[in-house]
């Protein structure tokens, strides 16, 4: 069993404490996805797992084994980078072995296991050729081969697939996916971008200065969110933050934004008469047609991706532009204003220290 | 416009042609055309004979011993600096205390002339009081006086001492550039797949350095060539020819002797020899180019 545990890791470099008491459990087979901006945290956790940088405080186990201070080729883990670390004087096969070499396998046993890597990858032809004459992608893919033939307990990746273009990427991703699926193994898997994150993980875990401030499915992430950094984080286009203010005078909470006023009738929140922070997913701003708008807005821009048009839109109440999806047939145009409401059901409101309410 | 550009061109590039025409072509293309004559570098009378200078050399004892002595300071003044370069670099590299402070004293000696090196070093040899046999006194108990730079069986190998302990700081400052320049990855990918020091550095960190050593060695050559002074200066050659070498030799038959039309033709092989060697040099550089880019 390969489960991951962190428990209560701290890191510090000198003076300053980058890591803050991390605590996660990752199951065994589970892919975990850290995803947080840059310089949060994410691959230097990612680092003291592989035991490439040395923990400050707590402990790391990997199945029932304590590996806080063991070195890194005795974790049984095997991680890919973001520049793919191939060793250029060498071949692809060479590359692939290249562990094995080191710990002195015969040569037919390692043309054996490199020979069935390289089919597994799907990168037989290449085995010949130096990393220089691969393509991004394909040296990506020998360096998980590298990563394979290990067969290591732990599979941890460093951004692996930041220096691929968008649609290679796509590609990778999900033979990654695939991978997953077919190794018995427990993955753990660094990124900046939330749609690697959203497509790839079984739970995702969002980092910020160090410290994790939620942990989660990626649906239970996407709507749950703990607070305006991880609902601000997850999604693309991100929320829209609208700052207003809860009225209970008249009973049920209202909130009320510029000239428009949403109920807030969520009974499970408990809400203070006050300032909140309302967040709205582009989806959940609808145009109000045969119905009473709660607003209405000016189109700024209109981004026509293919599949859906994204509207960018000016309002009294917002110094930054809303951002709404449409149907793509919509004929929606700059400057046009549009008569909007609320899907007041999927509107979250956060508390003036950001945390969801 | 174009036309205009390429008269600029033309102007900007005359000055260092013109240099280069007088200073280089000029004698190359004399030394040729000298090699086959046999001017003794004064008189106005001279003719021409033909390759009788070029079948000389197949006759001549002194050229071929310059020849096997050329061979191995070419070897000696490569390897030796390359190799303890390498060492100093690493050493330093591994973040030893002083590090710093040890770069910069072996790399001093590559900032004084050859001749101030070879000066120092006839001292240190010197029989009497040179530091060398005092050394070797204190840790023997003994009082050595052996001639090292006169006898002729150590009078090349001290010259190509000097030259080492001259050259070594300049090898070592361009493979401390190159350690710096291999990815921290492909070291971390070591420390994941368990490498020993011994495995990471022959399998990765030496051929990683492989476009620092085209440098080193490429500079080395190149300058063990071009290594004339500090022979001059320590032995000029001696004792009996044991570290004449075939710039020396061309020296000595073309301004000791006067023949300066023979003299010609051995610097007209001493050229042939560098290009074969530049030739070579370029041909592993693409080849090194192709796979670390």
């Amino acid at each position: 069993m390969a489960r991951l545990v962190l428990d209560n890791i701290t890191k510090s470099f000198g003076t300053v404490q980058v890591i803050n008491g991390i605590d996660l459990a990752i199951a065994h087979r589970e892919f975990v996805v850290f995803v947080g901006p840059s310089g949060c945290g994410k691959s230097t956790m990612l680092r003291m797992i592989a035991g490439l940088e040395s923990v400050s405080g707590g402990r790391i186990v990997i199945g029932d084994r304590d590996v806080t201070h063991v070195a890194p080729s005795k974790r049984e883990i095997a991680m890919v980078f973001q520049s793919y670390a191939l060793f250029p004087h060498l071949t692809v096969a060479e590359n692939i072995g290249f562990g094995l070499r080191l710990a002195n396998t015969p040569k037919a046993e390692i043309d054996r296991q490199v020979g069935e890597v390289a089919r597994t990858l799907q990168i037989e032809q290449l085995l010949e050729r130096k990393p220089r004459h691969l393509s991004g992608g394909q040296r990506q893919r020998v360096a998980i081969g590298r990563s394979i033939i290990r067969n290591p307990k732990v599979f941890l990746f460093d951004e692996p697939l930041s220096n691929l273009d968008a649609s290679l990427r796509v590609q990778m991703r999900l033979e990654i996916a695939r991978l997953h699926q077919r190794l018995d193994a427990t993955m753990v898997y660094v990124t900046h971008d939330q749609t690697e994150a959203m497509s790839l993980a079984d739970r995702i875990v969002v980092f910020n200065a160090g410290r994790i401030e939620q942990v989660g499915t990626p649906i239970e992430l996407y709507e749950k969110p703990a607070n305006t950094f991880v609902a601000g984080f997850i999604g693309a286009p991100s929320m829209n933050f609208i700052e207003a203010r809860i009225d209970s005078s008249g009973g049920a909470p209202i909130a009320r934004f510029g000239p428009a006023s949403i109920p807030l009738a969520d009974a499970e929140r408990r809400f203070q008469p006050g300032g909140v922070t309302l967040g709205v997913r582009p989806e959940h701003i609808l145009i109000a047609e045969g119905r009473t708008p709660d607003f209405t807005a000016t189109v700024e821009i209109v981004e026509k991706l293919g599949a859906e048009s994204l509207v960018y839109l000016q309002t009294g109440f917002s110094p930054d532009p809303v951002t709404m999806r449409v149907s793509p047939e919509h004929p929606v145009k700059p400057g046009d204003s549009l008569p909007l409401c609320l899907d007041q059901n999927r509107v979250h409101c956060f508390a003036s220290d950001g945390a969801a309410i | 416009m174009e036309r205009e550009t390429g008269v600029w061109r033309l102007v900007f590039l005359a000055l260092p042609l013109g240099v280069f025409t007088v200073l280089v072509i000029w004698p190359l293309a004399s030394s040729f055309y000298y090699s086959f004559t046999n001017w003794n570098g004064f008189s106005d009378n001279f003719e021409f004979v033909g390759f009788s200078n070029f079948n000389k050399l197949w006759t001549d004892k002194l050229f071929f011993n310059a020849a096997v002595n050329t061979a191995i300071w070419m070897v000696a003044a490569v390897l030796i600096p390359t190799l303890l370069g390498l060492g100093l670099a690493l050493l330093i590299d591994s973040r030893i205390p002083g590090g710093p402070v040890f770069k910069s004293i072996f790399y001093f000696p590559i900032c004084l002339s050859a001749v101030v090196v070879g000066q120092i070093w006839i001292w240190i040899y010197q029989p009497d009081w040179g530091l060398l046999n005092v050394a070797i006194g204190a840790v023997t108990g003994s009082s050595p006086d052996f001639a090292w730079l006169a006898k002729p069986d150590t009078a090349l190998g001290s010259v190509i001492a000097a030259w080492a302990w001259q050259h070594t700081g300049l090898a070592m400052v361009i493979y401390l550039a190159g350690l710096t320049s291999i990815p921290e990855d492909l070291l971390e990918v070591c420390e994941i797949e368990g490498a020993s020091t011994w495995q990471r550095l022959r399998v990765v960190i030496i051929p990683l350095l492989t476009p620092a050593t085209v440098v080193v060695v490429a500079l080395n050559v190149i300058n063990s060539l071009k290594g004339f002074e500090i022979l001059y200066i320590m032995t000029g050659g001696g004792p009996f020819n044991s570290s004449d070498t075939l710039a020396m030799h061309m020296y000595n038959e073309s301004f000791k002797k006067y023949l300066m039309g023979y003299g010609s033709a051995i610097s007209v092989v001493l050229f042939i020899v560098a290009l074969t060697i530049i030739g070579i040099y370029f041909r592993e550089l693409k080849k090194v180019d192709e796979i670390y880019g």
